[in-house]
């Protein structure tokens, strides 16, 4: 008897464990799309103002900014400062495959990300602040449906979590 | 001397070029790097070395070839990868350069840029869609001024305000650099001055970041990236000169600028791109200076015997050549 209680409690808690690690990556991808894109913002002045060299700028944003999405900014520095014939997109693209194991972002938002990378560094201050400025404002965008989708999903997914092991439970019983 | 060339070729500019040519420029020896003038990357065409006048190419295995036509074909990715490096993948820092045409980079090496301008209302606004970059080689040659100081120098209280006139390619720039190091530091027993050197075109002191790269004496301050006309101004208002050295005299205003740091006490050496004297007092500019009596001396050069042949020297001061 003990013993079946016992399963009974490890099935319940580990489904719930899975619903709440679901409802925390709803909304860490909330948290690091917006550290992304104040971070972005922050790479804008240190661009359209300070008229930092790429790497330099990078690597400020980077200290700026909190992890994990220090790392875009940290990894696509590194790339940069070998100055070893690489572009400015291939940089930025070997900083999201560092940003992915470790970010809780969606295969959308790393497309995003992407496709900024051949314009960073390309073009003139005035040109860098527009783009700057519009990846900025579809990461708003994105992190708004994010929130949106937080606040309806992380009950289902906490509340769903503990439900779906009780049933489980019901059924083995 | 030339070893130290060549090494200062593999240091300074090689590690700037795409991965594919930095493998076959990096084949060559260094006494062979050494006499590298200019390296050109023009997309779709054979990738050039110009060693004084003669014009090379490579072939895939990183040996020179005088057939053009057998070289190594630049492609658009070599001179994207290029500019990347020589920009640090940030073109929005390097506007101002890319609007004068060129950029500089460590060791005051040149990179000229080719592409689609944008102007707007007349003047250049950017360039961009790049399809070739010349880079050319810095090079100091210490000494090159010496057979030349007793003429510009003729004791020690006096400096003859003096004007070389070249072509371009003459070596007028390395003359002018090795005045500029030589009256600086001081020469054959005369103590050194004080001299501004005024380098529009950040050839003179080959400057990256608004430092000297190369060698224009410990004396000296260097206003880079400035306009002769502003520039000569700021020297004789703020940096109290006894010598002002500047490159390509061209324009009205900087004909008034020389005549205002004359008439302030400052003497000037400069520059102006002509043949011979015929061609130089053709031009209206030179015309007005000439009239005014600015200049005491003028120096010709060509290719004759090689960059800075001294084909002639005219006294305006004594009214003879």
């Amino acid at each position: 008897m003990l013993i079946k209680f016992i399963g009974m409690v490890l099935i319940v808690s580990g489904f719930g464990g899975w619903g709440m690690s679901g409802a925390h990556r709803l909304r860490g991808r909330v948290k690091h799309l917006r550290d992304l894109h104040m971070a972005l913002g922050y790479l804008e002045k240190e661009i359209t103002c300070m008229y930092n060299p790429l790497s330099q700028a990078l690597e400020n944003t980077a200290h700026f900014s909190p992890l994990p999405v220090a790392r875009l900014f940290s990894a696509t520095a590194n790339v940069l400062r070998d100055k070893s014939g690489v572009t400015a997109r291939e940089a930025w693209l070997q900083g999201i495959a560092q940003l992915q194991p470790v970010a809780q972002l969606l295969d959308s938002d790393y497309e995003l990300l992407a496709a900024a990378a051949h314009q960073l560094g390309a073009s003139d201050a005035a040109q860098q602040r527009k783009f700057l400025n519009t990846l900025q404002e579809q990461l708003k965008i994105t992190e708004e449906k994010a929130r949106q989708n937080m606040e309806s999903g992380q009950k289902l997914w906490t509340y769903g979590g503990f439900l779906a092991g009780l049933l489980v439970v019901l059924l083995l019983i | 001397m030339i070893g130290n060339d060549g090494a200062k070729i593999s240091r300074e500019v090689l590690p700037y070029l795409s991965p594919a040519i930095r493998k076959l420029v990096g084949n060559l020896e260094e006494h062979q790097l050494a006499g590298l003038e200019e390296l050109r990357l023009r997309c779709g065409q054979p990738l050039f070395l110009k060693f004084a006048d003669q014009d090379r190419t490579l072939n895939s295995q990183g040996k020179l070839q005088a057939d053009l036509t057998r070289g190594y074909q630049t492609t658009l990715e070599d001179v994207q990868r290029t500019l990347a490096s020589i920009s640090d993948n940030s073109i929005y820092a390097f506007e101002e350069d890319i609007r004068r045409g060129f950029i500089t980079i460590p060791g005051g090496h040149r990179v000229g840029l080719a592409g689609q301008v944008v102007s707007h209302e007349g003047s250049i606004k950017t360039i961009k869609d790049f399809s070739s970059l010349c880079i050319r080689i810095a090079r100091e040659v210490r000494g090159a001024a010496r057979p030349l100081l007793a003429q510009i120098c003729p004791d020690k209280a006096n400096i003859r305000n003096t004007l070389i006139i070249s072509p371009p390619r003459c070596g007028k720039t390395t003359l002018l650099r090795d005045l500029a190091c030589s009256l600086s530091n001081g020469d054959r027993g005369r103590s050194g001055l004080n001299v501004v050197v005024v380098d529009e075109r950040s050839e003179l002191a080959g400057s990256y970041r608004g430092v000297p790269q190369l060698d224009v004496g410990m004396r000296s301050d260097v206003l880079d990236s400035c306009p002769k006309a502003l520039g000569m101004n700021i020297a004789v208002r703020a940096l109290s000169p006894q010598l002002v050295i500047t490159d390509e005299l061209g324009r009205r205003e900087d004909g008034e600028a020389v005549m205002e740091c004359i008439n302030a006490g400052v003497k000037v050496i400069s520059s102006i791109h002509a043949s011979n004297l015929d061609e130089l007092s053709k031009r209206p500019l030179m015309q007005e200076l000439l009239a005014c009596h600015a200049f005491q001396l003028g120096i010709v050069l060509s290719r004759a015997r090689g960059p800075g042949t001294v084909e002639t020297l005219i006294r305006w001061d004594e009214g003879c050549s």
